[in-house]
């Protein structure tokens, strides 16, 4: 029988996007924001921002940036829920509700920060309400800036779920 | 008396009227300090396609607080 690590995070890196091998809605993303100069960088967001979430710049204690925007379409609100996607009262910034999934995932957001887009693939086992699931997604994480002098700097994340099932 | 029950229907507020949210300006305020403003108007024009807050609808103002919220936190140093 063939045994596997419970959890699982890879970078694909953006050579295999540009050889065809990601989503089709990871790779429209990536081909927009690639061709899109800084300028235009918001006209390129537009339509995808359904999918997206959106997180800041800031890393504290390493872990992943805290999140702002949940796209109504987005992967995340489809697996954390609209609960937690749209907290009608926030006390604290928003963050995946499972502390292995954020641990696992802070390398994507460092490698997207310093300046290259992250592209890679997750397998791992998640608590969502108390119950327990194995996903597995594809995730392309860029930091961009709202326009070309902007002192902002943002990451835009567009994960896509490949594989969702409920373990007992 | 017939006067009088047609004054009291003239304050009555039907209860579909919906209560229009506070002015939230000391979130806009603390946008503005924490040079966030570029955050709030890039939200503004992309999901809702309005440049101003108070063209919102009710429901959609508080999503975009909620967010504005959000937006606050994750930039906090």
């Amino acid at each position: 029988m063939l045994t596997r690590p419970d959890t699982y995070f890879s970078e694909l890196g953006i050579k295999s996007i540009e050889k065809g091998l990601a989503d089709p809605a990871v790779s429209a993303f990536y081909d927009s924001i690639m061709s899109t100069d800084a300028n235009h960088i918001q006209q390129c967001l537009k339509p995808f921002l359904p999918q997206l979430s959106l997180c800041s710049d800031k890393m504290p204690d390493n872990a992943p940036p805290p999140i702002f925007y949940v796209g109504k379409e987005s992967g995340q609100r489809h697996l954390f829920g609209e609960d937690w996607a749209s907290p009608a009262k926030s006390t604290s910034g928003l963050r995946t509700p499972d502390p292995d999934l954020e641990e696992a995932s802070a390398d994507g957001y460092r490698k997207a920060l310093e300046g290259t887009p992250y592209y890679g693939y997750a397998r791992t086992k998640i608590q969502v309400n108390g119950e327990l699931y194995e996903i597995a997604f594809e995730r392309l994480i860029v930091a961009v800036r709202p326009s070309a002098h902007s002192d902002l700097r943002f990451c835009a994340y567009l994960g896509v779920i490949q594989d969702l099932q409920r373990t007992f | 008396m017939h006067y009088e029950f047609l004054k009291r229907l003239e304050n009555y507020v039907p209860e579909h009227v919906q209560p229009v949210p506070a002015a939230p300006a000391n979130l806009k305020d603390a946008i503005d300090a924490a040079n966030l403003t570029e955050m709030w108007d890039m939200i503004l024009a992309l999901d809702y396609s309005v440049s101003d807050a108070d063209e919102l609808s009710p429901e959609k103002r508080d999503e975009f607080i909620n967010v504005m919220s959000l937006l606050l936190k994750a930039f906090d140093r």
